[in-house]
């Protein structure tokens, strides 16, 4: 079997960062931070792009993993599902690296971050890393993905083995497991893990959660200061920055920008009519669309229990690897991806009370088994509270599943809905 | 000023014309491939059985596959909305609707003051249609409307798949040309036995409610409605002309709109 190699995708993220920065210039209303946000984004993917040719080990690992490890030891990080999701995001389509995917026998069941990562890295359209590094924190995907990925790029890989719970006994385990994957990454990259600077990025690593705490308190002013998307920034700069001094001057920046915002009783959008609840990624190649929708009908994604809030707890820089595996414990979205109970629930009914959130928006990602499982029961949770929720069958990055036409449809008929009760 | 709704589906085009909560008229007609030009032919026709023409005083809200695509409407509006309005008129005791039109069903969940509380939709795929039906009826060369008589004599069902329309005309097809055949009634009961269960695991979703109205043009197959009501373990409700509700209930709409004084 022969795929031929069609683009840089790395490439194509960068040039539509550029592009959007260059736009944003001629916004009177354009923010600090979104500079500071796109400039993070060029200067990721252009470490990754040049990676071969500075002679940078690239070290790929999935979602929730801890990056900080990466960026201590001076690696490069490539985080895989992210960049599947701003392939989308950021040129509109995955068709040609999801159908190099299906060539390589993935079913259009298969998660689409998961089945076009793999067709990118068989298409050669974004580099191969030197090691991959995968867990099972999410789901199977993630942990096939990773051996898939080692197969189709010839690379070594460590399996991080995360436990399920979290008590004493499996936080050591869990401690000893990273300690092995710092040992591989040493013997694999030749360069010496430094503690020091563990250390110093864990303390940022902690400033960074409470200024995402302090963000996500300013986002529940009536009407809401950061905008009907912005929680896809948030995410992605915990995902890709973890504990570095761009992701601390960036949330500095937003914080003080929707302060101002707060005390001046402005709102993200004109007139705010819904506040909502989001579950999960919207279609990324339609956010142009769900951002000019959402100014349209004025609805605003408020709170996402599963991506920005964050439970209690504090990092010890004096203790840096500790911190890392207790950091996997407190990410958001481990209150659904490890051992869900009632964390998970009573987060959901919390913030939709906190948030006075109108309704909320289920994005059910076809592909995703572990979303699509948890549908009902947090529906169920939120209609005893009376709050509806607009179940949107979607795929994050493959378009054919579901047409704007059907987004649009949707939405209209949900936002009637808020309103006509 | 009189209240006017229009619901534009893909297979009809349904009109009602309320005045002062007497239906003047309740009209039925083909949709057009000229969405405005068809859509004001059947309210033309409308029109005239009510005794009026376009130069009165109207009030004109759209919904459906085509609400959004005629020019001499002042509102349009969700058909969940529209058929909420229309099922609450009907039966204020109505908590969820289920219609089950050409291309799509939808389930309607509705609350005690007839507002939309929850939808589903089942548009992905043919079967659990109408279309779906008619297909089927056409396959096995009888008219649409001898399945409710042939569906109600069935002494068993044929198993028909539940998952694609594609597939259930090839098993049809297989019952067809078994030797001996399978009785012609229990193939349209298997048909519709199909549909429904498409429909019930619908119903699953928003959670089941009682009263229960069925709406759309399917509703008129009552050996359907026979197997939904053994399948949900109580009766529900069709109106009389039930392809209607959702243009009665845009027609409320455009009263209620005509109350505010909204334009």
């Amino acid at each position: 079997m022969t795929i031929a190699p069609v683009k840089n995708n790395i490439q194509s993220i960068i040039r539509a960062c550029r592009l959007i920065m260059k736009m944003n210039k001629t916004r009177p209303d354009a923010r600090k931070s979104e500079e500071l946000y796109y400039e993070m984004l060029i200067k990721y993917f252009t470490r990754l792009l040049n990676s071969r040719k500075n002679g940078d080990f690239v070290a790929a690992h999935t979602v929730f993993f801890p990056a900080e490890i990466i960026y201590a030891m001076g690696l490069v990080p490539m985080h895989t599902e992210t960049t599947t999701w701003m392939i989308s995001l950021f040129t509109g389509e995955c068709a040609d690296i999801l159908e190099a995917g299906a060539s390589l026998g993935l079913a259009s069941e298969i998660c689409t971050p998961h089945r076009g990562l793999a067709g990118a890295f068989a298409t050669g359209t974004i580099p191969y890393p030197d090691a991959m590094l995968w867990s099972n924190m999410v789901c199977d995907n993630t942990a096939k993905s990773g051996e898939l990925i080692m197969k189709i790029t010839k690379c070594p890989g460590f399996f991080l083995d995360h436990p399920f719970k979290n008590t004493e006994h499996e936080m050591k385990y869990l401690v000893s497991e990273l300690g092995d994957m710092v040992s591989f990454l040493e013997a694999e990259s030749g360069r010496k893990m430094d503690w020091d600077k563990l250390a110093e990025i864990v303390a940022r690593t902690d400033r960074q959660i409470q200024l995402m705490r302090e963000i996500n308190e300013l986002r529940q002013a009536v009407p809401t200061p950061f905008h009907p998307q912005g929680f896809l920034e948030l995410i992605s700069v915990d995902y890709l920055y973890p504990g570095q001094p761009e992701a601390i001057e960036y949330l500095e920046t937003l914080r003080e920008e929707l302060s101002d915002m707060v005390r001046q009783g402005k709102g993200a959008v004109q007139t705010e009519r819904f506040r909502l609840m989001s579950f999960f990624l919207p279609p990324m190649y339609l956010m142009g669309f769900m951002e000019s929708i959402s100014q349209e009908y004025g609805a605003v994604s408020v709170t996402e229990p599963f991506f920005t809030y964050w439970g209690e707890g504090r990092l010890d820089p004096g203790k840096p690897l500790e911190s890392v595996a207790r950091k996997s414990y407190m990410i958001p979205e481990m209150r659904m991806y490890g051992p869900m109970d009632e964390r998970a629930l009573d987060s959901i009914v919390e913030c939709a009370k906190q948030y006075k959130i109108d309704g909320a928006i289920y994005y059910a990602d076809v592909g995703c088994r572990h979303t699509c499982a948890m549908i009902k029961l947090f529906k169920d949770t939120l209609s005893n509270i009376d709050v509806p929720v607009l179940t949107l069958d979607c795929d994050v990055v493959d378009p054919t599943i579901t047409s704007r036409e059907e987004v649009r449809e949707k939405l209209e008929r949900f936002f009637e809905l808020l309103e006509d009760r | 000023m009189k209240a006017l709704g229009i619901d534009i589906g893909s297979l009809t085009t349904k009109v009602v014309i309320l005045d002062n909560g007497t239906t003047l008229s309740a009209t039925v007609t083909p949709s057009g491939e000229n969405a405005e030009l068809a859509t004001r032919e059947a309210t033309q026709q409308a029109l005239d059985e009510a005794g009026l023409s376009f130069d009165d005083d109207l009030y004109i809200v759209s919904t459906g596959a085509g609400g959004k695509s005629i020019s001499f409407n002042r509102q349009q509006r969700a058909i969940t909305t529209c058929l909420a309005r229309g099922a609450f008129y009907l039966h204020s005791t109505t908590r969820m609707l289920i219609d089950m039109g050409a291309e799509s069903s939808t389930i309607v969940k509705i609350n005690e003051r007839g507002r939309v509380s929850d939808w589903a939709t089942h548009d992905k795929c043919a079967a659990g249609t109408g279309l779906f039906l008619q297909q089927m009826a056409k396959l096995m060369q009888i008219p649409m409307t001898e399945m409710t008589e042939l569906s109600l004599k069935a002494k068993a069902k044929a198993d028909i798949s539940s998952t694609c329309a594609v597939f259930a005309e090839s098993e049809v097809i297989s019952h067809v040309h078994r030797d001996p055949p399978t009785p012609k009634e229990d193939i349209v009961a298997g048909i519709n036995y199909s549909v429904v269960s498409r429909i019930k695991a619908l119903c699953k979703r928003v959670g089941i409610a009682r009263d229960v109205l069925v709406t759309g043009g399917v509703a008129l197959n009552g050996g359907l409605i026979d197997i939904l009501e053994k399948e949900l373990g109580f009766s529900v409700s069709v109106p009389e002309t039930p392809q209607i509700v959702a243009a009665l209930g845009a027609a409320i709409l455009a009263r209620e709109n005509i109350e505010k004084g909204k334009q």
